[in-house]
């Protein structure tokens, strides 16, 4: 049951590796055919517009965005449950809609507060 | 530039040329005849009218056209065509080479540059060939700290995501690679991919430009992601299924479009956000951050990046097209084959060509094709129109369409669509 359940997505794993496979190659092309330069050490540096770089590459930096990233966490997972309802939507009763549209509000007033909160610059 | 090796002698060669003969046959006998064996160990042969079409056999057919043409449709139905070539990834890198043909031609008449048409005497038809060696010619260069087996295998796994994503797209009825219960809950799976492979390359570059790149397009495309998911919700409601295949089906009567207009925007803005497609194009913008989280990728490696998300591009435009455009429903047009020509072939003078089996595909399927592909290509015009008119958007502008604005308009839509199955329009007993 589980194999015959997993088998109709070996297609997906199967492409993604031959689209791997298949663009591979290029890389060793490119790597036979292109003409090697001489190498000095700037030629390695990162690009930093022409100036000699400066500190790390990989520093702490500040997005202000931490609050935009907890809300997709909490949200994502919301958006996909209402999945479940949306494709049994025609075969469920009429009443069974008033609870999804009350999960609905209860999601939407939590994501204007939310919002409202990520907006205040102050607390984060 | 490069010249002539100075010292040339012909003895030397010829013998390179048996060298490396000699050691492509050693490596044949030595490698290449046991991985043969292995492979065809593992490999399900098809049986065709009643016989194991063992290689063997398939090399004495192939020699006969009456004998190839059962062998030609198995191969046509079987998995590998779908992966290799035809809903798969030969088909997508086509459409996507022809995606970044037709930007770079649109946006020089858009923008009066003339550089595109001189490239091939005919309209420039050559500049896509030119672009490949181009980079195919360039030395890549990895910068000294970078993490290097990560920074080589990003632009592969965004290749491989796109193509993943492209393996659930239905192009005709029955013509899908991976034909899933749940194909629109995968969709979003592979496209949760995407971000991760960003913030891998950027990363394991370890510079300043793709860091600040890769962590903007980590935010723009999560924050996308939620109106997206939103705005496909509509449709699912309408069709009661997350089969893609059932979804372009269900639209035989009306396309989603018309019942669904926010939707569909909301999906197409979305669709933009998710491509980093100007005006969405923080993550690489040139005047800002030098190329984003693209600026220490040279040669083919760039080369690859682009190509996988110009797959990525055509994904996205299908999906659209199977979502709120109908799939591949429209009137058939493509002319019914001859029967005369089917049943007594075709006389050349001596020669006379019959051929049993034949056609191959039916005039339906040339005709879901046609319109598929027209469709899809009508929405890749309306991807690529925005990068030759609008100005990039501010990232504070970003969040405030993604979160505020799109994420409204969703839930909307998901109003309008209870409202349409409510009101007896769609569904059960419905008008469509």
């Amino acid at each position: 049951m589980v194999g015959e359940a997993a088998s109709a997505y070996s297609p997906i794993l199967l492409m993604f590796g031959f689209a791997v496979a298949a663009t591979a190659p290029a890389l060793l092309i490119s790597r036979l055919v292109a003409p090697r330069g001489r190498d000095t050490p700037v030629k390695y540096l990162p690009m930093e517009c022409g100036q000699v770089p400066k500190g790390e590459g990989r520093t702490h930096f500040m997005m202000q965005y931490y609050a935009y990233i907890l809300m997709f966490v909490v949200f994502d997972v919301v958006a996909i449950f209402l999945y479940a309802w949306g494709s049994a939507l025609l075969e469920l009763p009429r009443e069974a809609t008033l609870p999804i549209i009350a999960f609905l509000g209860i999601m939407f007033a939590a994501m204007a507060f939310a919002l409202r909160q990520s907006g205040r610059r102050d607390i984060w | 530039m490069s010249v002539i090796a100075p010292r040339f002698k012909f003895s030397e060669f010829v013998k390179s040329i048996i060298e490396n003969a000699f050691w492509i046959v050693v490596i044949m006998t030595l490698v290449g005849l046991p991985m043969a064996m292995i492979v065809l160990f593992y490999v399900d042969l098809p049986v065709i009218d009643g016989a194991l079409v063992t290689p063997f056999l398939a090399l004495t057919w192939l020699s006969h056209p009456e004998l190839a043409l059962p062998l030609l449709k198995s191969f046509l139905t079987s998995d590998a065509f779908r992966i290799l070539a035809f809903p798969g990834f030969g088909f997508a890198a086509l459409v996507a080479a022809g995606t970044i043909f037709v930007e770079r031609k649109m946006l020089a008449k858009l923008q009066l540059r003339v550089g595109p048409f001189y490239c091939g005497k005919i309209e420039g038809i050559l500049q896509l060939a030119g672009d490949g060696l181009k980079l195919i010619s360039k030395e890549i260069i990895i910068p000294a700290k970078a993490d290097k087996p990560l920074f080589i295998v990003a632009p592969l796994l965004f290749v491989g995501a796109a193509a993943a994503f492209v393996a659930l797209i239905p192009v005709a009825p029955g013509w899908v690679v991976a034909d899933v219960d749940v194909g629109l809950l995968a969709v979003f799976a592979v496209i949760g991919f995407f971000p991760i492979i960003t913030v891998l390359s950027a990363w394991s570059a370890n510079s300043k430009f793709p860091f600040i790149g890769g962590i903007r397009a980590l935010y723009q495309m999560v924050s996308f992601e939620i109106p997206l998911i939103l705005s496909c919700l509509g449709v699912v409601l309408l069709t009661g299924t997350l089969n893609l295949t059932e979804i372009a089906q269900s639209q035989q009567v009306i396309p989603w479009i018309v019942l669904m207009p926010i939707g569909a925007i909301v999906f197409f803005i979305c669709m933009l956000a998710e491509l980093e497609r100007i005006p969405f194009d923080l993550p690489e913008a040139e005047s800002e951050i030098v190329a984003g989280w693209l600026t220490e990728f040279s040669g083919m490696m760039y080369g690859l990046v682009q190509l996988g998300s110009y797959v990525k591009l055509y994904a996205f435009s299908a999906l659209f097209v199977v979502l709120f455009l109908g799939g591949w429903s429209g009137p058939v047009f493509w002319p019914p084959l001859e029967q005369e020509l089917l049943e007594s072939g075709q006389t050349l003078g001596p020669i006379k060509l019959q051929l049993p089996g034949l056609p191959l595909f039916s005039q339906e399927f040339f005709s879901a094709v046609i319109w598929f592909v027209l469709k899809t290509a009508a929405v890749i015009f309306f991807v690529l129109l925005p990068r030759g008119v609008f100005p990039r958007i501010r990232i504070d502008m970003l969040l405030r369409i993604g979160w505020y604005k799109l994420i409204a308009m969703a839930f909307v839509n998901i109003f309008v669509a209870l409202g349409l199955v409510y009101a007896g329009v769609v569904g059960p007993g419905g008008i469509f």
